[in-house]
């Protein structure tokens, strides 16, 4: 086969699980709130519910397109597709399994390995702010624009202790592809550790997991859309599809954050302390490592409906507080011990 | 490398493809009906006093500005980050670097903080 057709199927193949990671997402949401407050939860549509997300794009889809008489158009039909848009590219470079051997030629499972993947989720990530700024600005609603001004606040905020957590991962492993660093996480650490970024970076962790939950904007950082204040921030005026936009956009984040911490953090496709590649056939251990990142995958997915019914929801200048006075100062403390640390040990 | 770079090229074309669609399809299967009382803003029930756009607190230009600052900061680190291990091992000059480059910008926050920047009340 021509190597473009095997990168479209790629393409497409990586494409379509990646919203299917986010469609039953939805689901799992629903079912595990359920569950934790002694309720059933969805459970006409299909087995189990199964086919409520099914259900619900339908209805999404059949909805009556309503624009605002005060809304500014152009700009509220580009404020959703703006958020999408980078929310379901951001998965491009993300290494979602070694590789794999079909008819004599080798695949590497991932979209693209380019020697910068790691800044391109950033670059990526942090344009879904646009879309949110739009469509809170472009709805001439009072709620949506509070909404939107909250979510660039938020998100611009967090958006440095991000990226300053992340330097000192870059540091210890001295490269941007995202690939190479789940290689380095091979092995063990200490003798008895398996060598994750995790046992590495046990504080750049937890700094980069409550970055990402604000980045996210999630209980208990959902200020953007407070439904108690806000009635629903900067997506209060959208229905039909234009909101499926934004809700669905954000589980598609969900899924490209949690793949993000466990490539730099939980050793992508690796097991711990077992080589799969010793004993599996090519093919096998193609299928293996797939697995494996997608039950670490889903694993955070999880913790993401898990602190929602956990944790309740910040005041707004505690959210600016803890980001500015408590996670940057952190994230600095925490990259100059890894600089001290790299030196005395090179 | 440049191979990398194409695939990721078609991978935001098939986003911005599906996206498309997704607007365009759900613009067509709808139902039309238009009334003015649908048009309107919403506002909890009650009739609309003023418009959306009003002003709104400068503190959010100031974080805009502190992100602009600390984000750079981030960005100039970066390249640095990555060639730390190859000139850590020429000596401790490129940690002192590093550590007279971030002290200036911790100064720089704890002024901000001092200040009042980032107090909402």
């Amino acid at each position: 086969m021509e190597d473009w057709i095997i990168d479209l199927i790629k393409v497409v193949f990586i494409w379509v699980w990646c919203l299917l990671i986010a469609v039953v997402m939805t689901w799992v949401e629903r079912r595990a709130s359920a569950m934790m407050q002694d309720r059933l939860g969805p459970n006409r549509a299909g087995p189990f519910g199964l086919l409520q997300p099914l259900a619900d794009g339908i209805k999404l889809f059949t909805k009556e397109e309503i624009i605002p008489e005060k809304a500014k158009s152009i700009l509220y039909v580009l404020g959703p597709a703006l958020f999408a848009l980078p929310a379901f590219s951001a998965y491009a470079v993300v290494p979602f399994g070694d590789k794999i051997v079909l008819g004599g030629k080798e695949i590497i499972l991932q979209v693209a390995d380019v020697n910068i993947g790691f800044l391109y989720v950033l670059a990526i990530g942090s344009m879904g702010v646009y879309g949110m700024v739009v469509g809170g600005w472009a709805s001439n609603n009072k709620y949506s624009i509070l909404g939107g001004l909250r979510a660039t606040a938020q998100l611009i905020s967090y958006e440095v202790p991000l990226g300053l957590a992340l330097l000192a991962v870059v540091l210890l492993y001295g490269t941007f592809s995202l690939r190479e660093m789940v290689f380095q996480q091979s092995g063990t650490f200490l003798g008895f550790l398996p060598n994750w970024g995790f046992f590495k970076q046990p504080l750049g962790f937890i700094l980069f997991l409550v970055a990402a939950y604000a980045e996210a904007s999630r209980v208990p950082f959902d200020l953007p859309e407070a439904e108690s204040e806000l009635v629903n921030g900067y997506h209060t005026e959208y229905g039909g599809m234009k909101l499926g936009l934004y809700l669905f956009g954000e589980y598609v984040n969900l899924g490209t954050l949690s793949a993000i911490i466990v490539t730099i953090y939980f050793g992508g496709w690796q097991l711990p302390y077992v080589d799969m590649s010793a004993f599996l056939g090519p093919v096998a251990y193609g299928i293996a490592s797939f697995l494996v990142f997608f039950l670490k995958q889903a694993f955070f997915l999880f913790l993401f409906v898990w602190v929602r019914w956990t944790v309740p929801r910040f005041r707004y200048d505690q959210l600016m507080g803890l980001g500015w006075k408590s996670l940057i100062p952190l994230c600095l403390v925490n990259f100059f011990i890894t600089a001290l640390l790299v030196q005395l040990t090179v | 490398m440049m191979s990398g770079f194409e695939t990721i090229v078609m991978y935001l074309g098939m986003s911005f493809i599906v996206v498309v669609i997704m607007l365009v399809v759900s613009a067509l299967l709808g139902p039309f009906r238009p009334k003015p009382r649908k048009a309107t803003t919403f506002e909890c029930g009650v009739p609309l006093l003023d418009p959306g756009h009003k002003r709104y607190a400068v503190k959010y230009f100031l974080v805009a500005v502190l992100f602009l600052v600390f984000d750079l900061e981030t960005v100039l680190i970066y390249p640095l980050a990555v060639k730390y291990r190859d000139l850590a091992q020429l000596g401790w000059g490129i940690f002192i670097e590093v550590f007279l480059f971030v002290a200036i910008l911790l100064a720089g926050l704890v002024y901000a903080i001092k200040k009042r920047a980032i107090d909402w009340e």
